[in-house]
C-alpha cells in the first residue's frame, strides 16, 4: 500500500490522473456533439452515421492520448530541475493560505488515488475481453459441424458475387442459437443447429449475405478495436453509449448491405424476426448488435427520406471542430488545475537578482526544525503553492506527513526504501557546505545554489588566479544538459574581491550570458586601451555575431603581436599587483597594461614611494615619470603623480 | 431425473458427434464419420470407437434394429448447452465473447413483447406475399 501511495506521486501517475480528469468532459464534449449530429442527419445512409460514431469513438482515445502528452510536456520536473529556483522571499508568502484554497490542494491530494482504481479497471476490462477472445476462438472447434457441401458451395457462389477474397468457413455451432461471425483473417460464420433445415434457402441466404457483409467491412477488426476503447475509457458512460451507436449502425449497414443484393427488404426482416423467433429460450451466446425491433422497423420502412450526400461532410466538420476546440480549451484549463508543484521552473537569472537566500525572519511561529527545513533545506527546490501549502499547516503531524510527501513526490523510484533524490539532495547541501562555505555557509553561495540545484557540473574549469583574458579568480562549470534551461550551459563564477567568495556573473538561463562576457571584454580586456569612439561604436551592436566581428577588428587594427602582448600585461599586472583588488585595477596594473614594463624603477627608501620612468612615452626623448605611493603601508600604490597622458590609448 | 444429471460431461470430441448427431438426427456412424471427415481427417474407426464409450456413458442412444447401427443424442442440444453453461470460461466471459462476435441478432433476446410484434409483422408479410 505504500508502495502505491508512493507511485501515485510520481509525475506518470499524476499525469494519468489528471488525463482522466479531463476526459471527463471531452468524453462528454464528444458523445453530445456526436447525438446532436446523429439527430440533425437522421435521414443520412447507415455507413454514414457509422463512420460518424466511429470517428467519435476513435477521438475519444485520441482526446485521451494528447491530453495526456500535454499534461506530461507541462510536469514537474523530479530531478535537477530548478522548481523553486530563486528561493522567494518567505515575506511574499502568504502565511495564513486561504482555507479555500488549502482545501483545494487537498482534494487534489487525493485525486491521484483514481489512476490506480482506473488502471485496475482497465486491467479487468482487458482480462475479460481477452478470456472473451479465447472463449470466442475455441467456438472454432468445440461443438461444431460442417453442414453439407452444398451449403458450403452456395456461400462460396456469394462471396464471389460480393468479392471477397478470403475464404470464409461455414459451421453449424451448438453453442450459438442466432448466425455470427467470428475471425478476421480466416472468418468463420457460425450457425444455429437446426438453422440450414429449418429456414428457406433464400432465407439462409439472407444470413450469409448478412455475415459476409461483416467481412466485407472489416467489421471484426473494428470491433476488437472498439473493445480495446471501451476497455481503456470504461469509467466514462459517454464511450459506451457511443460504443453501442457504432454498433447499431454497423448492423443496419450489413442490414442495407443485405437488401441491396437481395432486393426485397420486407422478406429479409421477416428473416430475422423468424430467426429471433426459433431462438431458444435458453442462454447462448450470440453477437451484439443493435435493436432487432428497431432494425425490422428500420427495414420496413417504406419511404424513406431522401438520402442527402452533404450532411456526413458537414457534420464530420461540426465534429472536427469540436475537437479542435476542446483541444484549445485545454491549455488554457491546464494552469487551473493543475497539481500544485507543477510550476514551470523559473528563469534561472532570477539567482541573481536574489543572490541571498530567503531572509531569515518569519512571520508565522514556525518551530524551529521546520523552520529549518523550510528555509535551508529544500529552499532551493520547493514550489509556491507547496511553501504556501506548508505554512498553512497548523500541527507537527501534518507538516511530517508533507514532509514526507514532499519527497515521495521527487522520488525517483517510488516504492522502494531508498529515496535517490533526498539523498542526493542532502549529499549536495552537505557538499557544498563543505567547499564553498566562506563568510556565508555554503549552501548559501551562489556556487552552493547552483550546486544544490543543478548538482556537480560535468565539466569545470578553475582559474584561481585569473585567467589571460580575465584578471579575477574564476571558475566556469558547465553542463552539458539541464533540464528546462537547455544544453550546454556555462555557469561563470567570479571571485571579484578575492575573499573566495564566487559571485555569479553568467546565468544559465540567460540568453544574454554571451553579452555578459563582452561586456567583460569591453569593461576589462579592452578597458585602458579602448578610445571612446571605439567603445560607442561596440555598445551600439546589437547582436553577439556583430560585437564578435567588432572584437576581431579591433585587434586586427592593433595588430596580433599587440594583442599577445596586451594580455601578457594584463596577466603581469594580476600576478604582481593584485592585492585586494586584481592587479589590473590597481593604478600600477592599469599603468603597466597601458605602456608597458616602465624604463627604470625607483623605490624610495622608506618603501612607500615608487617613481616609474617612461622614456618613450609620446615620441622619443620624452621622459614622464608616475609615482606610486602606499600611504596606509596595505601595499596598494597609488598614482600620486601623473605625468600627464600624452600617449594615452595611443598604441604601445 | 437423476440419472440426466449424472451424464458425464462430454469430452472435445464427444461434443463433436454429439453436434453432428444433433444436425443430421439419428444417424448411422458412417454418417457420422462422413461429417467429421469434412472437418478434418478422421479414422471411421475411432467415430466407431468413440460412439461405443458415448453409448456406455449414456450420452447416446443406439437402435441395433437394423444392421447397421443407428446412433441418436440421448439428450437435446439444449441439454448440452445447459451441461456447458457451468464451463467456467464460458460463464463467466460470455458477455464478453458475445460482444467479439458480429452477428444478425443481438445478444439480447427479445422480450415477449417484441416477439408478439414480430409474430405479427410476420403474419401480415405472409399475408402481403400470398
Amino acid at each position: 500500500m505504500t508502495q502505491l501511495a508512493a507511485w501515485i506521486r510520481t509525475p506518470v501517475a499524476q499525469s494519468l490522473g489528471w488525463t482522466l480528469v479531463h476526459f471527463v468532459w471531452e468524453g462528454a464534449v464528444l458523445a453530445a456533439a456526436l447525438w446532436a449530429m446523429l439527430r440533425l442527419f437522421r435521414a443520412a445512409p447507415a455507413r454514414r452515421r457509422y463512420a460518424l460514431a466511429c470517428l467519435t469513438l476513435a477521438a475519444m482515445p485520441a482526446a485521451f492520448a494528447i491530453t495526456l502528452a500535454a499534461i506530461w510536456a507541462l510536469r514537474p520536473g523530479v530531478v535537477a530541475v530548478p522548481v523553486h529556483w530563486a528561493a522567494a522571499p518567505l515575506a511574499d508568502a502568504p502565511i495564513a493560505a486561504p482555507a479555500a484554497r488549502f482545501r483545494w490542494a487537498m482534494i487534489l491530494d487525493r485525486l491521484p488515488w483514481a489512476v490506480p482504481v482506473w488502471a485496475a479497471g482497465v486491467a479487468f476490462f482487458y482480462a475479460r475481453g481477452l478470456a472473451g477472445w479465447v472463449a470466442v476462438r475455441r467456438l472454432r472447434y468445440r461443438g461444431v459441424c460442417a453442414p453439407a457441401h452444398e451449403w458450403q458451395a452456395r456461400l462460396g457462389q456469394l462471396c464471389i458475387r460480393l468479392g471477397i477474397a478470403r475464404p470464409v468457413a461455414l459451421l453449424e455451432s451448438c453453442f450459438t442459437d442466432a448466425p455470427v461471425l467470428i475471425g478476421y483473417w480466416r472468418p468463420v460464420i457460425l450457425l444455429p443447429l437446426g438453422c440450414l433445415t429449418g429456414l428457406s434457402a433464400a432465407q439462409v441466404e439472407c444470413i450469409l449475405l448478412h455475415e459476409l457483409a461483416h467481412v466485407m467491412r472489416h467489421d471484426y477488426i473494428v470491433n476488437l478495436l472498439q473493445s480495446l476503447v471501451e476497455g481503456l475509457l470504461f469509467y466514462h458512460p459517454a464511450v459506451w453509449w457511443v460504443s453501442r451507436v457504432v454498433r447499431a449502425e454497423r448492423e443496419n449497414c450489413c442490414d442495407d448491405r443485405v437488401v441491396e443484393v437481395i432486393g426485397d427488404r420486407r422478406a429479409y426482416a421477416a428473416t430475422l424476426a423468424l430467426l429471433e423467433e426459433r431462438r431458444a429460450p435458453t442462454a447462448a451466446l450470440a453477437a451484439t448488435g443493435g435493436n432487432l425491433m428497431r432494425r425490422i422497423r428500420r427495414l420496413t420502412m417504406e419511404s424513406r427520406g431522401a438520402q442527402t450526400s452533404r450532411a456526413p461532410a458537414a457534420s464530420a466538420a461540426v465534429l472536427l471542430a469540436i475537437f479542435a476546440a476542446a483541444l484549445t480549451a485545454l491549455p488554457a484549463k491546464l494552469p487551473q488545475v493543475r497539481h500544485a508543484h507543477t510550476r514551470a521552473p523559473g528563469p534561472v537569472a532570477m539567482a541573481v537578482a536574489a543572490a541571498t537566500p530567503a531572509p531569515q525572519q518569519a512571520a508565522a511561529p514556525l518551530p524551529t526544525p521546520y523552520k529549518k527545513w523550510l528555509r535551508e533545506d529544500v529552499a532551493y527546490i520547493i514550489t509556491d503553492e507547496e511553501r504556501t501549502a506548508f505554512l498553512a499547516l497548523s500541527s507537527d503531524a501534518e507538516r511530517e506527513n508533507f514532509i514526507d510527501q514532499f519527497w515521495q513526490r521527487r522520488d525517483p523510484t517510488p516504492g522502494t526504501p531508498e529515496n535517490e533524490f533526498r539523498d542526493e539532495h542532502y549529499r549536495r547541501i552537505a557538499y557544498a557546505n563543505e567547499h564553498f562555505t566562506g563568510s556565508v555557509a555554503g549552501w548559501k553561495t551562489d556556487r552552493g545554489r547552483t550546486y544544490i540545484v543543478y548538482g556537480p557540473p560535468d565539466e569545470l574549469d578553475d582559474h584561481a588566479s585569473g585567467g589571460a583574458a580575465s584578471t579575477y579568480p574564476y571558475q566556469q562549470w558547465r553542463y552539458r544538459y539541464i533540464e528546462g534551461v537547455g544544453t550546454n550551459i556555462i555557469v561563470e563564477f567570479v571571485d571579484r574581491d578575492g575573499t573566495g567568495d564566487y559571485q555569479m556573473t553568467s546565468d544559465p538561463s540567460e540568453k544574454e550570458k554571451a553579452s555578459t562576457s563582452y561586456r567583460k571584454w569591453l569593461n576589462e580586456d579592452a578597458a585602458y586601451i579602448i578610445t571612446d569612439e571605439e567603445r560607442a561604436a561596440f555598445l551600439k551592436l546589437a547582436s553577439d555575431e556583430e560585437r564578435e566581428q567588432f572584437i576581431g577588428q579591433f585587434w586586427q587594427r592593433r595588430g596580433e603581436p599587440f594583442r599577445a602582448e596586451h594580455y601578457r600585461r594584463i596577466a603581469y599586472a594580476n600576478e604582481h599587483y593584485t592585492a585586494g583588488i586584481p592587479g589590473w585595477k590597481t593604478d600600477r596594473g592599469r599603468i603597466y597594461v597601458i605602456y608597458g614594463p616602465p624604463d627604470g624603477i625607483v623605490d624610495s627608501s622608506d618603501s612607500k614611494s615608487i617613481f616609474w620612468i617612461y622614456l618613450s612615452i609620446g615620441g622619443a626623448g620624452n621622459t614622464s615619470a608616475f609615482i606610486f605611493e602606499d600611504s596606509d603601508g596595505k601595499g596598494e600604490f597609488r598614482l600620486t603623480h601623473d605625468p600627464g597622458e600624452p600617449g594615452r590609448k595611443a598604441p604601445h | 431425473m437423476s440419472q440426466a444429471k449424472q451424464l458425464p460431461r462430454p469430452t472435445d470430441a464427444e461434443l463433436e458427434i454429439l453436434t453432428v448427431l444433433w444436425s443430421l438426427g439419428p444417424s448411422t456412424v458412417r454418417d457420422v464419420h462422413e461429417t467429421i471427415a469434412r472437418r478434418k481427417p478422421t479414422q471411421y474407426t475411432t467415430v466407431l470407437k468413440t460412439l461405443q464409450i458415448m453409448a456406455e456413458k449414456g450420452l447416446v442412444e443406439r437402435d441395433e434394429k437394423q444392421r447397421a447401427h443407428i446412433y441418436s443424442a440421448a439428450r437435446p442440444r439444449e441439454w448440452t448447452q445447459q451441461q456447458l453453461a457451468g464451463d467456467l470460461l464460458q460463464r463467466a466471459f460470455g458477455g464478453s465473447a458475445a460482444s467479439l462476435m458480429l452477428g444478425a441478432l443481438a445478444a439480447h433476446r427479445a422480450s415477449p413483447a417484441e416477439l408478439a410484434e414480430l409474430r405479427k409483422f410476420l403474419e401480415e408479410y405472409e399475408k402481403g406475399k400470398s
